[in-house]
């Protein structure tokens, strides 16, 4: 039987290091902290084998799970003049085809995107909310404020290349290099 | 965990009871049974996320949580220089008992205090 579980074990991690989503990986943690609590259980701990049941198989799971569900809400502002808001001239259609491609953007990597439009002033977004990506229209471009610590920003530009060419050109700004700026 | 799964909230609100029961049972007979003032707390704090899965309602304060551990933690350290400082544990045998369940509820009230706060803060307030 001890045998068996651990040869069970090895298995169980084997899968969870393998296995292509995220969401798998966490399940079979769940069932390895199972198995190894039964494990302590037969080598006469108790103790050990109630708390390993509890935290590794419960709570520890649960958290990633959260976890999992946080990652995946990918939050974008985009900031409106006040004219714009007035005639609704934010439905216009260089502004939708941007927002379209992102939300595809979304779709692709499995995120669930958030689009808030917003009147407020470029350094208020910065400070007080949490965001992936600030959208701002300016004359002649379109600027995509990236939060520096964003892990989907290589992949977001690879996928805005090869999208259609867009009626008002884009460019991308890490926020860390405008913070360099400023420092200057 | 944004949907609510109607299945999952009606298990879960006839089985926490029997969690609580389990985790208070697990605390004051930790002396003599497997189990005692860690488990238990962490079964208890089980309870708090059963509820977060039942109906994800931010109606616990956080800062008065906070408060009860912190509590937890005097009276812990407390109760033991007290217990020993009073030489009771060398006078009296029939005190031990008494002595390791008030200690084991303590240390249970101060890890389910601990771990809801962990949970909480982070389904409630960390995200991007």
């Amino acid at each position: 039987m001890l045998e068996l579980t651990l040869l069970l074990l090895i298995v169980l991690s084997i899968a969870a290091l393998q296995t292509r989503s995220l969401r798998n990986a966490v399940i079979y943690l769940g069932v390895f902290s199972l198995a190894i609590s039964f494990v302590y259980l037969l080598y006469h701990a108790p103790d050990v084998a109630i708390a390993e049941a509890v935290i590794g198989s419960t709570i520890a799971t649960i958290l990633y799970l959260v976890a999992l569900q946080k990652y995946k809400i990918f939050t974008i502002y985009y900031r409106l003049q006040d004219s714009e808001v007035e005639d609704t001239h934010y439905f216009s259609r260089y502004k939708l085809q941007l927002v379209k491609s992102l939300e595809k953007f979304c779709t692709k990597q499995e995120l669930e995107a958030q689009i808030i439009y917003s009147l407020e002033e470029l350094d208020d977004i910065l400070t007080k909310h949490q965001y992936a990506l600030i959208i701002e229209e300016h004359e002649a471009f379109i600027s995509i404020y990236a939060h520096h610590e964003n892990y989907m920003l290589d992949k977001l530009e690879f996928f805005l290349d090869n999208e259609p060419a867009f009626i008002r050109p884009y460019r991308i700004v890490k926020m860390e290099e405008i913070e360099g700026e400023v420092m200057e | 965990m944004t949907e609510h799964s109607t299945l999952l909230s009606k298990t879960l609100g006839s089985v926490f009871p029997f969690i609580l029961i389990f985790g208070i049972y697990m605390i004051t007979n930790g002396h003599v049974t497997p189990g005692g003032g860690f488990q238990g707390g962490a079964v208890l704090a089980a309870v708090f996320i059963c509820k977060y899965l039942v109906i994800p309602l931010k109606d616990i304060s956080l800062y008065k949580v906070q408060w009860v551990e912190k509590l937890a933690l005097i009276f812990i350290i407390l109760l033991a220089i007290g217990f020993i400082a009073t030489g009771l544990n060398v006078r009296f045998d029939f005190f031990t008992p008494y002595y390791m369940i008030l200690m084991n509820i303590l240390i249970g009230l101060k890890v389910a205090c601990g771990m809801t706060i962990i949970f909480y803060r982070f389904a409630y307030y960390e995200s991007r």
